[in-house]
């Protein structure tokens, strides 16, 4: 096998030219996968984390039904054991209790549907990055000590034409169904990376909502943020045995967001797809490149028949020339392609010229691209199919020659 | 005892319409240890002869027996067989492997052979040696002249020490010098290692030095003789042929 290694590499250089140009394409190739790869894991990336970070944390707890249906009516009492157990788990790195109720803002000029939700101003900044996304040289963040206060996105203030300073009216069903309007004041903006978080969503403090809507001591959630996003589902099942007495629901951001879960993954396989056609064309190049080497070595490879090499070695000698031609290609792509995503992963590709658009996908507008271990083995694994499916018909065409007809050819 | 063995062989090939008769029912027998030419002008079927005893090609009709076996009717797969282990062949083109250096190309077909590293390197380095390349081992074959890739091909011939080496026209690329050394050599490993060669030619050099000639015209052997066993030439010393 070694020596058929051997002739496979030397071979490849006996026209460096053409072999410098097939393996140039393939590693351009691999380079814009490499990259495209790291971009759209960056997008992911971005996209779970925000989502994370703007609403979810990385656990909830809620009252059983909660998640199908954010109503008043599933609320409860986080009890010492509850929060001694949370306290004491080293992977969870902050908690924060928040009231979540569906309801309508309205103004002078206009009214929206949103989803009201009350918080404890300092310790929403260890789970969220609400504080990050507060406009501050308009407003400020919330205090533990507002009465009356609210915050809003400057997408709601926009379409309600409203400033800092003014009032609204926050209209809501209490625990008794009973129709609740109160008036609150516009002390903060906010601006997430997420469009639709912006647009439905409000905040007020937790003691506001406690007050206005007869909960007292219950609450709707307890946010959870974990040191490691990993360990999410370690976590969710350690809390499940230690806390759930039946009546709760401990979910994991993918459970309360399986559309994004899904569109990751989505994303993910579109991404090998188009790979896989590009790859098709590189196919086409290689194959190409073999049948012109196996055109010109006819005599020699008609010789090696003679003296007794076996078809199954030659045609072995073209497809280790192949599988050469890939995996210095794939290396090539890879040692340029790695060490640009990484130093864009530092800097960060600025898209805000595209602001807009990317607020819809609610990844921000910079992009820091990533790569996995399982990007490389997937460009591994395209480079490997490829060059083997391209060797075939030159390797079988090399095979097939016959030693009589090859030593006469000039 | 009759390394090859031919009875009535004739080879015709067909090409629109015209049938080429380029062996006409030939009858030969050589016997094992033999130094043997094939002479004839060209076209009379020199070529096409060894071809069919090497198994390169398939008869019209009769038989041909080589190192004791029927190889008329053998498949591809056996004849590709048959060539690997009982014959060895040099041609006029040397035919190394370009990628391959000298210790290599001969290292190869000892390859093929499954025999193992130590020892076929060991054969390999030995034959060049014996050939008188023993300082050009790692040199690639487009690093040696004509003469040294000849001998090159002589030795990776001979390296498995098949029963029979058929040489096409081996001297033909040749200069007289260079031609006549080359012969010595072959010469030598007939007579130490007892094994046949054949050759086809047309260099009367070759013709000279054979110990029996046999004469093609148009496909038909129209004479065979039984030379004088010559002597082995003085073995010289081959330094000053390497820089030929």
């Amino acid at each position: 096998m070694k020596i058929l290694f051997q002739l496979g590499w030397r071979n490849l250089w006996r026209n460096k030219r053409r072999s410098l140009v097939v393996i140039s394409s393939i590693a351009i190739g691999i380079f814009a996968m490499i990259l495209s790869m790291g971009i759209m894991n960056g997008m992911n990336n971005q996209m779970v984390e925000n989502t994370i970070k703007t609403s979810l944390g990385h656990i909830a707890i809620h009252r059983k039904g909660f998640q199908d249906d954010m109503k008043l009516t599933y609320h409860f009492t986080p009890n010492r054991r509850m929060i001694e157990v949370i306290e004491k788990d080293p992977r969870i790195l902050a908690h924060a209790p928040r009231i979540k109720l569906q309801g309508m803002v309205r103004s002078s000029e206009s009214s929206r549907g949103v989803m009201i939700v009350g918080i404890d101003p300092e310790k929403e900044k260890s789970v969220s990055n609400l504080f990050e996304y507060t406009l501050k040289d308009d407003g400020r963040f919330l205090e533990r000590g507002d009465e009356n206060a609210i915050m809003i996105s400057q997408t709601t203030a926009d379409k309600l034409n409203l400033i800092v300073g003014d009032k609204l009216v926050v209209m809501f069903q209490d625990r008794e169904d009973e129709i609740v309007g109160i008036g609150l004041e516009i002390v903060g903006l906010f601006q997430s990376p997420i469009e639709s978080f912006d647009k439905y969503v409000v905040f007020t403090t937790i003691r506001t909502l406690k007050e206005t809507t007869g909960l007292n001591e219950n609450i709707s959630e307890i946010t959870l943020v974990l040191k490691d996003k990993d360990r999410v589902d370690g976590v969710k099942g350690a809390l499940r045995e230690e806390i759930n007495d039946g009546n709760l629901e401990i979910l994991s951001w993918k459970d309360m967001a399986p559309n994004l879960v899904s569109a990751v993954r989505l994303f993910d396989t579109m991404m090998y797809f188009f790979f896989i056609i590009v790859f098709i064309t590189v196919i086409f190049s290689v194959a190409n490149t073999l049948v012109m080497a196996i055109m010109e070595r006819f005599h020699e490879i008609g010789v090696m028949k003679c003296i007794g090499t076996r078809p199954s070695w030659i045609f072995n000698i073209v497809l280790f020339e192949a599988l050469n031609l890939g995996f210095v290609g794939l290396f090539a792509g890879i040692i340029i392609g790695v060490p640009v995503n990484e130093l864009l992963g530092f800097t960060g590709i600025d898209l805000s010229f595209y602001a807009e658009s990317m607020r819809m996908f609610g990844t921000g507008s910079v992009i820091y691209p990533s790569i996995k271990p399982l990007d490389i083995i997937v460009a591994t694994g395209i480079v490997l199919a490829t060059t083997i499916i391209a060797a075939i018909y030159p390797a079988i065409k090399a095979a097939r020659i016959k030693p009589l007809e090859a030593l006469h050819y000039v | 005892m009759n390394i090859i063995s031919l009875q009535n062989l004739t080879k015709n090939y067909d090409s629109d319409d015209i049938v080429v008769h380029a062996i006409r029912g030939i009858d030969l027998n050589v016997k094992q240890g033999e130094f043997t030419a094939i002479a004839g002008p060209s076209g009379s079927g020199k070529t096409t002869l060894l071809n069919l005893i090497g198994g390169l090609d398939s008869p019209t009709s009769g038989t041909i027996a080589v190192a004791g076996e029927t190889i008329d009717a053998f498949s591809p797969k056996e004849l590709s067989d048959l060539r690997l282990r009982k014959i060895g062949f040099i041609f006029q083109a040397y035919n190394l492997i370009p990628v391959l250096s000298a210790l290599e190309n001969v290292e190869y077909v000892a390859l093929l052979q499954g025999i193992e590293k130590a020892e076929r390197t060991e054969r390999a380095v030995q034959i060049l040696k014996d050939v008188g390349l023993g300082d050009m081992l790692h040199r690639l074959p487009n690093e040696l002249s004509g003469g040294q890739q000849q001998r090159v091909a002589v030795a990776r011939a001979i390296v498995t020490e098949p029963e029979l080496i058929l040489a096409d026209e081996p001297t033909a690329n040749l200069d007289q010098a260079t031609g006549a050394s080359l012969l010595d050599i072959m010469h030598d490993m007939n007579r130490s290692k007892k094994i046949t060669f054949l050759f086809s030619t047309h260099d009367p050099m070759v013709m000279e030095r054979a110990e029996r000639l046999v004469n093609l015209r148009d496909g038909k052997i129209v004479s065979d003789k039984q030379k004088r066993k010559t002597k082995s030439q003085p073995k010289k010393s081959t330094r000053k042929r390497t820089s030929s």
